[in-house]
C-alpha cells in the first residue's frame, strides 16, 4: 500500500530560544546570554507510518528544556518520519527511571550520569553504540577523549556524552584588587593558592568575615586535590580505594588546612548551604566550582566582578573532575536506528553549538573549542580546557555513592570532631573496602 | 430455612460488592507489595537484572551492617521515645484547655490543628528557613547555630518539628474522646468535694485510657516509619545522625549506585517485625496496668 501523506502542522514554542541562533551576524558579540521568546511555526510533509522515539532526562531548568524541545523541534522539520516524544522527569529521576526499567516500560533514550552509567552497561540493559556511529560517519576523535572514554566500558561505547562541566577556580576580582594582589593564572601552583587565600582573608568585620578559599566538606570538590598530588580515589579497575594513600592524605592535610588556619571556611561557616552563594556575597575569594556557577552569578549576582582559571596545579601537576552525561540507548528500544538518529543530531555539531551559544553547558565536540564563544567568554573556556588536563570521570566503580559518602563524612569528621586528617582518611578507606566486600 | 440461607448470601454478595473496591485497592496496592516485599528480601535485585533468589542472604547483610548497629537503629528508637511521650503530652494538654469554655476556643483549635493538615514536605522547608543560620530562630535568640548541620542538634530539630505537627490531630483524637465522658461522672465528683487536681487523675484519666492507647500506638507506628521530613530536612546527615531505619531502606534502594533492593526489602521486614513486637508489648503494659487500678 502507497504511503499517505498528510500536511502537519507543527506548532512550537520555543520559548527562550536563543536570539542570536541562525543569524551568523549576531553570533560572535554574545557576551551577556541574550534570552527572548520566539515561535517557531512550520508546515511538514509527514509520513503517515511514523516511528515514535520516546526521551527522556531530567529538567533541571525551564531555560535548558526549552533549548532541549527548540533542538527537538529541529529534529522533526528534518526528519518528518520520526516522531519524538520527550517526557521530562520531575524529582528522583534515577529512582524513576530504575523503577521504568524493571517494569520493561523505559523510555527508548535517556540521559546517564557520570556516576552511575556503568551499572547499567553491566546489567546490559543499554545498547551498545560502535556500529550505528561508524554507520554515519561519527568518530571517537570527533568528541573530548576524556569525555567519550568515561562511557565505555568493556572496550564498547555505550552513550554519547552531551555535555559537561569540570572544575575552575573563580576568584573575586574586588577582593583581590583589595588585598593588591595578581589575578590567579592557569600557571599558578598549590603554593601560590595558599599565599592568595591568606593574603585575601580579612576577619576584621565578624559580622561579614571574608576567608581566601571555600573548602566545602563535598566529595565533587576535595578529589581534585588527590589528582593534583599524584593520587587517585579508586585503584584503576576500581576493586580497591586509595583513599588512605600517602597522596590522598596529604591533598586532604592541604585541603582542610585552610579551614584549620582560618584562611578559609566551609560553606555552614559563614551560614550558607553551597559555595556558590558564599562566593556571589563576597565572603570568600575564591571558590572551585563548575559553569553552573556562571550562569548562577549572571542571575543571583550581576554586579560581582569574577574571573575563572583552571584549578592550580599541585606537586604531580594538573588535575580536576569531569561531570558529564550521555545519551544512552535502551536496550528493549524496538526502533535503535531511529534512537540513533535523535542522539547523532543533538550530539552533531550544529547542535553542540548552539548548546554552547545558549551559555547553559559546554559542548563535547573537540572542534568546538576554537569557537569564538569561547574568544568572548574567558570564563566558560577555563571550565572548557579544564577537561583537556589530566581530567578524571566523576566516577568511583560500582560502591561510588558510599565512596562519595565517605569522603565527605571524613572532610565532616575532620571539621567537625576535629579528627586527625589521617585517622579520617582511614576510616572512610575501611568503610569503602567494607562497602566492596558486601558486594 | 432454604430461604433464610439463600436471603444470607444475597446479603452478603451485597456486602462484598460494597466493599469489592477498597478491597481491591487493598490487595493489590496492600497485600501484594507487602508480599511481594517479602519476597524480595530473600533475593538479590538491582532493579535492572531480573531478582536472584538468596536465602537469607540479605538478612545476614542488614543484620551486620555497621549503619544500621551504629546509627539507624538507635536513632528510631531514640525518635519514638523522645517523640511519642512528648506529643501525647502536648496533644492532651492542648485538648483539655479545648475542652474549658475558653474564648474563641474553635478558632485556637482550628489553629491547632492547622500543621496538621499541610504538607509535611511544606512543613520541612519552613523548618529548614526557620533553622537556617541566618534563620528566624537565630535571629529572635541571637545565636548562630547551625542546626541542621550540626550533629548535637539536627535531629532534635526534626523531632521539634514532629511534635508541632502532629499533636493537632491528636489533639482532635483526644477532645472526642474527653467530649465522651459523661458529664454525670463529674457532677457527682463536685458532690463528693473531689477539686479539679483530682477529677483530672481519677475520672479523666482513667476514662481516657482506651484513646491513650489507640493515640500511643498510633505515635510508635507512625514515629517508627519516619521518613519524609528526614528526607527533606538532613538526608541522613550530619554524619548520620539522623539518619533512621526508614532512611536507610531508601538509601539501600534508591540512593546507592549499586541498588541494593533485596536487602532494602530485608530492613523493611525487619521494621515491620520491630513495630508488631513494640506494639504488641505495648498493648500488654496498658491493659496490664489497666486491670490492677480497677
Amino acid at each position: 500500500m502507497k504511503s499517505q501523506f498528510k500536511i502537519l502542522s507543527l506548532l512550537f514554542i520555543a520559548a527562550f530560544l536563543l536570539a542570536a541562533c541562525g543569524t551568523p551576524a549576531a553570533v560572535a558579540p554574545i557576551k551577556e546570554t541574550q534570552i527572548v521568546t520566539v515561535k517557531e511555526t512550520q508546515i511538514v510533509e509527514v509520513a503517515a507510518t511514523q516511528t515514535e522515539v520516546r526521551l527522556s532526562g531530567w529538567a533541571s531548568s525551564p531555560s535548558e528544556t526549552a533549548l532541549l524541545e527548540s533542538l527537538l523541534y529541529r529534529f522533526s522539520v528534518e526528519n518528518p518520519g520520526i516522531t519524538v516524544k520527550y517526557e521530562p522527569i520531575t524529582g528522583d529521576y534515577k529512582q524513576a527511571l530504575l523503577t521504568a526499567i524493571a517494569a520493561g516500560t523505559e523510555p527508548d533514550l535517556y540521559y546517564m550520569d557520570i556516576a552511575w552509567w556503568q551499572e547499567f552497561a553491566k546489567n546490559d540493559v543499554i545498547l551498545p553504540v560502535d556500529d550505528l556511529m561508524s554507520a554515519s560517519g561519527v568518530k571517537n576523535e570527533d568528541f573530548i577523549p576524556s569525555l567519550i572514554d568515561a562511557f565505555k566500558f568493556d572496550g564498547k561505547t555505550y552513550g554519547i556524552p552531551k555535555d559537561f562541566n569540570t572544575l575552575g577556580l573563580f576568584y573575586n576580582k574586588d577582593l583581590f584588587d583589595k588585598a593588591g594582589l595578581d589575578y590567579p593564572t592557569d600557571d599558578w601552583t598549590w603554593d601560590d593558592l595558599k599565599t592568595a587565600a591568606e593574603k585575601t582573608t580579612d576577619l576584621t568585620d565578624a559580622t561579614k568575615p571574608i576567608y581566601g578559599i571555600c573548602a566545602a566538606a563535598d566529595p565533587g570538590r576535595f578529589p581534585i586535590f588527590v589528582f593534583q598530588n599524584g593520587g587517585t580515589v579508586m585503584n584503576a579497575d576500581f576493586t580497591d580505594t586509595t583513599l588512605d594513600s600517602d597522596e590522598a592524605i596529604a591533598a586532604a592535610q592541604y585541603y582542610t588546612d585552610f579551614r584549620a588556619n582560618k584562611t578559609g571556611a566551609a560553606p555552614a561557616d559563614v551560614g550558607e548551604g553551597w559555595q556558590g552563594t558564599v562566593f556571589g556575597k563576597g565572603q570568600c575569594a575564591m571558590v572551585y566550582e563548575g559553569g553552573w556557577l556562571i550562569s548562577y552569578m549572571r542571575d543571583q549576582f550581576p554586579g560581582t566582578k569574577y574571573g575563572v582559571v583552571i584549578p592550580p596545579a599541585g606537586p604531580a601537576g594538573e588535575g580536576n573532575l569531569i561531570f558529564t552525561v550521555a545519551w544512552g540507548i535502551s536496550k528493549n528500544t524496538k526502533n535503535p536506528e531511529a534512537a540513533w538518529k535523535v542522539v547523532d543530531f543533538l550530539t552533531n555539531e550544529a547542535s553542540q553549538t548552539t548548546v554552547l551559544q545558549s551559555g547553559f553547558a559546554l559542548p563535547t565536540r573537540i572542534s568546538l573549542q576554537a569557537n569564538e564563544y569561547f574568544t568572548n567568554n574567558p570564563n566558560s573556556a577555563a571550565i572548557f580546557n579544564g577537561a583537556l588536563n589530566n581530567a578524571q570521570p566523576f566516577f568511583w566503580g560500582s560502591v561510588g555513592s558510599d565512596v562519595n559518602d565517605q569522603m565527605g563524612k571524613a572532610l565532616e569528621r575532620v571539621y567537625k570532631e576535629n579528627q586527625p586528617v589521617a585517622d579520617a582518611l582511614k576510616q572512610a578507606a575501611t568503610a569503602v573496602r567494607e562497602a566492596l566486600a558486601a558486594q | 430455612m432454604t430461604t433464610f440461607r439463600n436471603k444470607k448470601i444475597t446479603e452478603a454478595l451485597t456486602g462484598y460488592l460494597f466493599v469489592a473496591p477498597w478491597l481491591f485497592i487493598f490487595f493489590t496496592f496492600s497485600v501484594f507489595s507487602l508480599g511481594y516485599a517479602l519476597y524480595l528480601s530473600f533475593t538479590k535485585y538491582n532493579l535492572l537484572s531480573p531478582p536472584v533468589w538468596w536465602g537469607l542472604g540479605s538478612y545476614q547483610r542488614v543484620l551486620t551492617d555497621d549503619l544500621f548497629w551504629q546509627k539507624a537503629l538507635p536513632n528510631t528508637f531514640k525518635y519514638v521515645l523522645i517523640v511519642v511521650p512528648l506529643q501525647t503530652l502536648v496533644s492532651l494538654i492542648l485538648a483539655f484547655a479545648m475542652d474549658q469554655k475558653l474564648r474563641a476556643r474553635k478558632l485556637f483549635r482550628t489553629i491547632f490543628y492547622l500543621p496538621s493538615v499541610t504538607s509535611s514536605v511544606v512543613i520541612s522547608l519552613i523548618f529548614v528557613w526557620l533553622f537556617a543560620p541566618q534563620g528566624v530562630f537565630n535571629q529572635i535568640f541571637g545565636l548562630t547555630i547551625n542546626w541542621l548541620d550540626n550533629v548535637n542538634t539536627a535531629f532534635y530539630v526534626i523531632m521539634g518539628m514532629n511534635i508541632f505537627t502532629t499533636s493537632g490531630t491528636l489533639m482532635l483524637i483526644f477532645l472526642s474522646g474527653l467530649q465522651d465522658i459523661p458529664t454525670t461522672l463529674y457532677e457527682a465528683a463536685e458532690i463528693d468535694g473531689a477539686d479539679k487536681l483530682q477529677t483530672f487523675m481519677y475520672i479523666t484519666v482513667p476514662m481516657l485510657r482506651p484513646i491513650l492507647f489507640f493515640v500511643i500506638t498510633v505515635s510508635v507506628i507512625g514515629c517508627f516509619q519516619v521518613f519524609d521530613q528526614i528526607f527533606v530536612m538532613t538526608s541522613g546527615g550530619p554524619l548520620d545522625s539522623t539518619t533512621t531505619i526508614t532512611y536507610l531502606i531508601y538509601k539501600w534502594a534508591f540512593r546507592d549506585t549499586t541498588v541494593k533492593m533485596g536487602q532494602a526489602s530485608a530492613l523493611s521486614v525487619v521494621l515491620a517485625l520491630i513495630i508488631i513486637a513494640v506494639t504488641f508489648i505495648q498493648r500488654r503494659v496498658i491493659e496490664g496496668s489497666g486491670s490492677t487500678t480497677e
